[in-house]
């Protein structure tokens, strides 16, 4: 061990002793968005080493990479005057946007879960966190707040840079705006939908399995095999429990709430589904109701 | 908390249990009706290992629930104002609990922040108290690369940021070299009289804690053993250590039957000490029998007394079975110094 100089005599000549603390102390909603804060940060690797960044820079140029495409592709199309038949073309845009990007905020949901409840549990940090001012509700709701809001963020952002750029490439700008508006409720609605399906569900099995490679490979499972499962079942010729598989399974649900939100009928892989939107829509709910409950309970029996 | 010249209202009782009992499933008891009272200080919690002492420590913190029995901190109880409590104590866990990745400055700020505090108070805090346990240019490096006294300190510094009124300290020497061992207990002492915070120190060597502690609570299995101040050991009378040369055992036999309480440990007889008259008793004995006296000293009750069960007999066996880790003490001060 290297031994430090000794406090009393490294201190002796600018210790001003120890001082009390008789500021304010503002609680658990303080301790809370404290958490929210925290774990965006730890999710995007900001205030990490280079390593933890690795994988969330990654995934979010993966992510944002067709809205620069696109947006590219309007610039160039403009400059030759065949921006509006490029546009109409609707190869991508707002309404299918998401489902492009599934598997990427799946992935990015899968690696950087485990960086909270995982990293907390392995290293025992809850300990430090039980033992202070706030519940154990407190802690574990903050967390997935903090962790919902950055898969937000990786959803939202292609979305701004697709928006933006629709308009300023556009020689009316007010119209383009006009024209561009409602398509922020529904992207919003869905965006949230899969923020809090697919990060809580990510954090729902990494609080549960602390080791990283468990909860890695559980979360990839999850937002994989169901759909797998739809499949060999719709094969072998069952389309009603097809029917009720997809809403059940993660990546069904939100390709149901995305037609939903943009008034769109489902994909053709959909052919045996006769469900009304909004199902999918009570589906996602009461699937992020469960995963809620679950997290909380996990953390009020926690031994510590 | 009304402010006086003390930190705490006086008298104030720092812990208070009663009938606390803790039962883990398989029938496993780490507390049995633990029926305790301690004023502020420095009190140090001694047991052997799976004595209870993580256990009650964390039951006080609201982190374990009792299965019977009520605990309550500056009054408070543990069962119904957790979050009261938390905020005016600290803790200092005795297994790792720091993430490897983050630097000792990010964590210990972080935790401010949890704590409720504002953002540049949690800044200035974490500088403070990081300078307080002795880390300095080290704190901007990652954890992982630290040894285990620097982890030490780190777990310290955490536990005193938002300025807890009461530390809980679970085995702060785990794992230091001596040298590390000194600078731990050092702190903890600084901590306890120059800070005015109230500490509790769980340990499994007397040794080490007797030097930092103005308190005892000794536990095993769960239960109490004493609770005492420490300098009610060095006060009372102990006992008289005679050593001759030879006729050793016709000297027991006279003294006892001079109504002496006696007890052989090695080559010493020992006489209990209740008042002057055995001084007497032994030299008038000795020189009856003609015997030679190699050495007739008075020895102190020994801190190791604390955990056998009457106090009243003289120490037979120095370490008694009740802490096995006893064993691992440094070298227990001599007794004529005590």
């Amino acid at each position: 061990m290297s031994l430090l100089p000794p406090v009393s005599r490294a201190g002796n000549i600018y210790d001003l002793g120890y001082r009390r603390y008789e500021g304010p102390r503002l609680g658990r909603a303080h301790a809370v968005r404290s958490l929210i804060n925290h774990s965006f940060r730890t999710t995007y690797g900001l205030g990490r080493s280079g390593r933890a960044k690795a994988a969330p820079i990654i995934f979010g140029a993966m992510a944002i990479l067709p809205a620069v495409i696109i947006v590219g592709g309007l610039t160039i199309a403009a400059r030759f005057g065949f921006d509006r038949q490029l546009d109409d073309a609707e190869l991508i845009g707002f309404n299918n946007y998401f489902s492009a990007v599934t598997a990427i905020v799946a992935l990015f949901c899968a690696a950087q879960a485990p960086e909270l409840f995982g990293r907390d549990q392995r290293h025992g940090v809850l300990a430090l966190y039980f033992a202070r001012a706030l519940r154990r509700s407190d802690y574990a709701l903050g967390r997935l707040a903090g962790f919902v809001v950055a898969v937000l963020v990786l959803l939202l952002t292609p979305m701004v840079i697709l928006f933006l750029g629709r308009i300023l490439l556009s020689t009316d700008i007010g119209g383009a705006f006009l024209a561009n508006l409602p398509n922020v409720p529904p992207v919003l609605a869905q965006a949230i939908v899969i923020a809090c399906l697919y990060g809580g569900l990510a954090m729902t099995l990494s609080a549960y399995a602390p080791r990283r490679a468990y909860a890695t490979a559980g979360i990839i499972a999850l937002f994989v095999l169901p759909g797998i499962v739809t499949g060999i079942i719709i094969g072998i010729g069952s389309s009603t429990i097809g029917t009720w598989l997809t809403l059940i399974s993660p990546n069904t649900i939100i390709d149901g709430t995305n037609s939903l939100f943009f008034r769109r009928s489902l994909g053709e892989e959909y052919f045996f589904v006769s469900l009304p939107g909004w199902l999918f829509l009570v589906s996602a709910v009461v699937e992020i109701g469960v995963v809620v409950a679950l997290i909380l309970r996990r953390f009020a029996r926690i031994v510590t | 908390m009304p402010e006086g010249t003390a930190r705490y209202p006086d008298p104030v009782s720092l812990i208070a249990t009663s009938g606390l009992t803790k039962r883990y499933p398989g029938a496993i008891t780490a507390l049995d009706g633990l029926t305790l009272d301690v004023e502020p200080g420095i009190i140090g919690l001694v047991g052997s290992n799976g004595a209870g002492k993580s256990t009650l420590l964390k039951i006080l913190l609201g982190l374990l629930e009792p299965t019977s029995g009520s605990a309550t901190i500056f009054n408070l109880d543990v069962a119904t104002h957790g979050i009261a409590i938390r905020e005016l104590v600290g803790y200092m866990p005795e297994h790792d609990c720091l993430p490897p990745d983050m630097t000792a400055t990010d964590i210990v700020s972080h935790l401010a922040l949890i704590s409720g505090l504002p953002k540049a108070a949690a800044r200035e805090r974490t500088a403070e108290v990081l300078r307080h346990v002795g880390l300095y240019e080290e704190r901007y490096r990652a954890i992982g690369g630290y040894s285990t006294g620097m982890k030490q300190r780190v777990k310290l510094a955490q536990a005193l940021v938002h300025d807890p009124r009461l530390l809980l300290l679970d085995e702060p020497t785990n794992g230091l070299d001596p040298a590390g061992r000194d600078e731990m207990l050092e702190l903890i002492r600084r901590t306890g009289t120059e800070f005015g915070i109230a500490v509790i120190v769980a340990s499994h060597l007397l040794g080490e804690i007797e030097r930092v502690c103005d308190h005892l609570v000794a536990i095993e299995g769960g239960k109490l053993l004493r609770s005492a101040p420490l300098v009610s050991f060095t006060e009372r009378t102990g006992t008289l250590a005679v050593e001759v040369e030879e006729g050793r055992d016709a000297l027991v036999e006279r003294l006892t039957a001079r109504g002496l309480r006696v007890a052989i440990d090695g080559s010493a007889i020992l006489v209990d000490l209740v008042d002057e008259a055995p001084f007497d008793i032994v030299r008038d004995t000795v020189v009856d029998l003609d015997l030679a006296l190699v050495r007739m000293e008075q020895r102190r009750h020994r801190l190791e007394d604390l955990f056998r069960d009457d106090p009243s007999v003289a120490p037979v066996a120095p370490l008694a079975a009740a802490v096995p880790a006893a064993a691992a003490i440094p070298p227990p001060l001599p007794p004529a110094d005590r």
